[in-house]
């Protein structure tokens, strides 16, 4: 199962090592994008939101179809971010707000529920054939070359994208005034609302930003896999695993822990092939029993 | 024996229940009932096991079906091998039951070792992710498990005490024994102290300790029991299917058994048989108009959830409980007058 | 949102729900089940259809229901059989097999079908192999290509019969023009890149062993197996390039095909390799593919122009005229599937006893479209269809995308099939 030999072939030459370590890093920041949003809403609303993989769909489907009307990228990418966030503050208003406080099943159904509806109105507006955007044709260069390895132009600019956004969410929470209120929120909602602020608004804002986190990985990914319905779980399941390793509400957390998955995927296709999924699984269960709030999270979960 | 006298009146209830199965399988000239009810046994085990961690003990679980694919995988795999077979003969099919229940017990043991002292959606997550684990290693362990395309080539079933389990009726009473008799090990469990310490856990369970009750022992006991019933569910569907497939051990394989229980009922102890019932049903006829089933089955999961906010049966006992309220209110009224 | 709540009042209305809580489960099961009973007043001639239509592989299952439908619909037009018209009821799995297992009993005793046409993948194909063995019922699969489905003895079934693909057949084939190109090009390195589960292994191991055969100086310098419906491939891309193979094959299939072959341009794959992807020549997964590269050898799925005939030109037309999908590799063999049906059926006289109906169709040969020299064989032996379309083509980048196409001959695969089966301890 393991092939060291393969493993230690690889490290000793820098092409390989430079294709590995990008590779980790584009598998990661997308990662790092949908669950960042994952994290963020739990950290505010303390719920789990199970349908985020949905968002990464729908900002997928709407960036398609705007490059398919317009043949602008960057334009599909802002209005499938934009799309996913209305969807998510929609989401927020119409059915996930009338969960908030109840147990998790309630919120794990209702989530349940918007997936399976997603997957088939998705379904219904796009059809079950498999879609692919193709590389827009700004991106269409050959791979740079770096000590023998190789980097494609776009995977570039996405890491950037990502590594921007996530900088920028960090802000938006840390520094704002919007990302001051929203955590006094959701430490004392009463307390925030007598102040005369709109507690529901800042929540529903929260989460559609969150949403629109996914939505721009999904336009981000758009070009380079293929849209099918259904397309979103595989990435939640995955987020999730990024988000419960970096520690819940934790941004540098799921940066940290997306990092580290995308080098366990990269490095694992070289050294353990046949492991690679069963690793990000143990990887995950031994944080959960060693260090259950998670690499970088805080608070009492026992 | 004082079990049987506290609990004759269930018992009795569990007979009965026993009996109506059999008279409508064998009663009816017709596979389709009992193709039918074996699928809500099978089904029904794993959401009421599901329930007694759910329900009872406040222990969410989203990889519950894991136990159900193991159940059903140890039983066929033992059977589907010449040298069990040919040692145990006749004994072939009670011994890998046996095997199945205790080996995903066993199982369970570790898993909810690791798992129940977790909170509820750290607990939630890891269960899923073994779950996630289990189904990954049937996909890609396929010199033992078929990989996707499942256990093939039937799982044969030697006849044991007269009772052959490749005729249909037979294996129709056998699968519906084995589910009222787990059905009643449940509401034992649940209606005893035990059950009612679970409930104490769910309710507070920093107050269970301070009483002096070992939650961690308590949980995983719960824990352990339940995912056996549910290997028991593994068993009856592996019958039916005369295999074992990947897909029971799939996160969506949970997700139905959650939403059986809550379109059921949460806090009755039948609720979880009728939302696999309700869910069935449901299931067929809309397939019988449309090939969009998931969105009417979404569309009936958010009417439930956020319109009647709890299950079938604890919509018609809230109903009741109110009316007689009422109704002792309007005689209190009355008799003040 | 508020609006649909209307709707699902109907599917659990309170009587029922009511009913079904004061009596046992059963009441409610007879209830529902009633309407069935009725339906099953038998005019029509009922084919049962569990496949797939939710999900990522959805689109396959679509275009097999198109095909049977239009097919049908010939027929039916044509005055059907014996005077009585044909029925197609079609059932969505979601691919799982239990679901499949349970449908395919629901729709023999239930809806009353006379036949049933298995069109699920692998996984749930086994599973319906088992139910019809069960009710000895019978069926034909119309697209699990996994060869042991009909040649392992302890999957066969008297009244059962396979009318796709085997993988075997394609194996033969590929690892034929595979030989022919590499010796042409001097090419002895290969890697593989395909998904990691039951199919892709045995369908791999299978294209290589002949590949290996027919040239002997092959070595496989590495494997990478991503999952079934991995979305990303970027580390098995980088894994290719690193080991710096000559030529690469595989059997990723739909959506991941598509997405492999987008993300492998990216690093400018395809111009550093020759490549072999045996699904890639199907209509969906050539017009998704937005990157699609020349020269890429592709194995044949269903195409307008393969055969060149007439005959496939007009069954191209009248599929498109009536479906609402593209046709896949799918759609010709379920359509086939139909025919076979309806030559047994007439055969019979229209009679739909499922152990006239297997003497019928055992040996059956059939006018197709699809057929080498415009006939199409179930083998008596082992109950699969033999004398299709085998061998690869070239892509192009423009309509009709893929051209050169290399048949293979038949007797060369059944002499190399004999000897797997031999081999295999088939026979």
């Amino acid at each position: 199962m393991f092939d060291f030999d393969a493993l230690a072939a690889c490290m000793s030459t820098s092409a390989c090592l430079v294709n590995q370590a990008t590779s980790g890093l584009i598998i990661g920041m997308l990662l790092f994008l949908v669950a960042s949003g994952v994290t963020l809403i739990f950290g505010v609303l303390h719920v789990i939101n199970f349908a985020h993989g949905s968002f990464y769909m729908i900002g997928a489907y709407f960036a398609y179809t705007t490059y398919h009307i317009t043949g602008n990228y960057f334009l599909a990418a802002l209005v499938g971010a934009v799309g996913a966030g209305i969807c998510g503050i929609l989401f927020e208003r119409l059915i996930i707000s009338r969960v908030y406080g109840q147990n998790l099943l309630m919120q794990l159904l209702v989530c349940y529920a918007f997936i399976l509806i997603v997957d088939d109105l998705v379904k219904i507006i796009w059809g079950a054939e498999y879609l692919a955007m193709g590389i827009p044709a700004e991106f269409r260069l050959p791979p740079l070359r770096f000590a023998g390895g190789f980097v494609p132009p776009f995977y570039l600019f996405l890491v950037a994208v990502s590594v921007f956004i996530g900088i920028g969410s960090l802000l938006l929470v840390t520094k704002t005034r919007f990302g001051k209120i929203v955590r006094a929120a959701a430490l004392n909602a009463p307390m925030v609302s007598a102040l005369g602020i709109r507690v529901n608004v800042y929540f529903a804002l929260l989460f559609g930003f969150g949403c629109a986190l996914a939505g721009v990985a999904g336009a981000l990914a758009a070009p380079v896999r293929s849209l099918t319905p259904g397309m979103g779980l595989g990435i939640l399941v995955e987020s999730f695993i990024v988000t419960v390793i970096g520690g819940m509400g934790s941004i540098p957390g799921a940066f940290l822990a997306a990092i580290i998955l995308g080098l366990t995927r990269s490095i694992g296709s070289v050294g353990f092939p046949l492991f690679v999924d069963g690793a990000m699984f143990m990887i995950m269960a031994l944080v959960l029993i060693f260090r259950p709030t998670g690499l970088l999270g805080q608070g009492a979960v026992r | 024996m004082t079990l049987l006298i506290e609990f004759r009146r269930d018992l009795l209830i569990a007979l009965a229940g026993l009996v109506l199965l059999v008279a409508i399988g064998l009663g009816i000239d017709h596979a389709w009932p009992r193709d039918f009810l074996t699928s809500i046994f099978a089904a029904g085990l794993l959401a009421m096991s599901l329930n007694m961690l759910i329900g009872y003990t406040g222990l969410v679980s989203f990889g519950h079906a894991a136990f159900f694919a193991m159940g059903g995988y140890i039983f066929g795999l033992l059977l589907q091998s010449p040298a069990f077979t040919g040692a145990l003969g006749a004994g072939s099919v009670p011994v890998a039951l046996g095997v199945a229940v205790v080996g995903t017990g066993l199982y369970a043991v570790v898993i909810g070792a690791i798992c129940v002292r977790l909170t509820e959606i750290y607990f939630a997550f890891l269960t899923l992710a073994f779950q996630m684990f289990l189904y990954s290693v049937i996909l890609s362990w396929v010199d033992l498990t078929g990989g996707d395309q499942g256990l093939m080539g039937g799982i044969p079933r030697p006849i044991f005490l007269g009772i052959d389990l490749a005729d249909q009726y037979h294996r129709y009473v056998f699968c519906a024994v084995l589910f009222v008799a787990c059905v009643m090990i449940m509401r034992i469990m649940t209606e005893s102290p035990f059950g009612y310490t679970l409930r104490m856990i769910r309710d507070n369970a920093t107050r269970a300790a301070f009483l002096g009750v070992n939650v961690f022992r308590v949980k995983l006991i719960c824990f352990v029991v339940s995912s056996s019933i549910a290997a028991v569910g593994g068993v009856i569907l592996a019958l039916f299917t005369s295999g074992a497939y990947p897909e029971w051990a799939f996160w969506a394989q949970s997700g139905e058994a959650i939403f059986m229980i809550m379109l059921g009922g949460l806090n009755v102890f039948l609720g979880p048989i009728l939302g696999a019932v309700a869910l069935r049903i449901l299931n067929d006829v809309v397939q019988m108009y449309t090939s969009h089933t998931e969105i009417v089955i979404g569309v009936v999961i958010m009417f439930v959830v956020l319109g009647l906010r709890r299950g079938i049966l604890d919509f018609v006992k809230d109903w009741w409980v109110e009316k007689q309220q009422a109704r002792l209110a309007a005689e209190n009224r009355n008799g003040q007058e | 949102m508020k609006k649909s709540y209307t709707r699902p009042r109907r599917g659990i209305d309170r009587r029922t729900v009511l009913k079904g809580a004061a009596a046992a489960a059963a009441v409610t099961t007879g209830i529902t089940g009633f309407p069935a009973y009725l339906k099953a007043a038998n005019t029509p001639i009922k084919i049962g259809v569990p496949t797939i239509l939710s999900g990522r592989v959805a689109i396959l299952g679509e275009s097999s229901v198109a095909a049977i439908k239009n097919e049908i619909r010939k027929i039916n037009e044509a005055g059907g059989i014996e005077g009585r018209t044909l029925e197609a009821v079609v059932r969505d799995s979601r691919g799982k097999p239990d679901e499949a297992a349970r449908m395919t009993r629901d729709l023999v005793n239930n809806e009353g079908c006379d036949i049933i046409l298995d069109a699920e993948a692998s996984g749930a194909s086994f599973a319906v192999n088992e139910v019809v063995r069960d009710m000895k019922q019978f069926c034909i699969h119309t697209n699990s290509e996994t060869s042991s489905l009909t040649a392992d003895p302890k999957n066969q079934v008297d009244w059962v019969f396979r009318s796709c693909r085997q993988g075997i057949h394609d194996a033969v084939g590929g690892g034929l023009v595979a030989a022919k190109v590499v010796k042409e090009k001097g090419l002895k390195k290969w890697a593989t890149i395909s998904p990691d589960y039951a199919y892709g292994r045995a369908n791999t191991e299978e294209f290589m062993e002949y590949v290996k055969l027919f040239a002997p100086e092959t070595e496989v310098i590495t494997e990478t197996w991503p999952k079934l419906f991995q979305p990303d491939y970027t580390e098995n891309v980088t894994a290719l390039l690193n080991a710096q193979p000559e030529v690469v094959y595989s059997c990723l299939w739909g959506g991941d095909l598509v997405a492999f072959f987008d993300q492998a341009s990216l690093y400018g794959l395809f111009d550093q390799f020759t490549a072999f992807a045996v699904n890639l020549g199907d209509y969906p997964v050539l017009t998704a593919i937005k990157s699609r590269p020349a020269g890429v050898y592709s194995g044949s799925r269903y195409h307008k122009d393969i055969p060149d005939t007439a005959e496939n030109e007009a069954w191209y037309e009248s599929f498109m005229a009536n479906s609402n999908v593209l046709p896949t590799n799918w759609s010709w063999q379920n359509a086939a599937a139909v025919n076979f049906v309806v030559e047994a059926l007439k055969k019979t006289g229209g009679d739909t006893d499922s152990m006239k109906l297997a003497e019928a169709t055992s040996g059956l040969t059939i006018d197709s479209p699809f057929g080498v020299d415009g006939t199409l064989t179930i083998r008596e032996d082992d109950h699969t269809l033999v004398n299709y379309m085998v061998g690869y083509s070239k892509t192009i980048v423009d309509e009709p995308y893929v051209v050169d196409f290399d048949q293979t001959a038949w007797s060369e695969i059944y002499k190399h099939e004999a000897e797997w089966k031999k081999r295999n301890g088939y026979m």
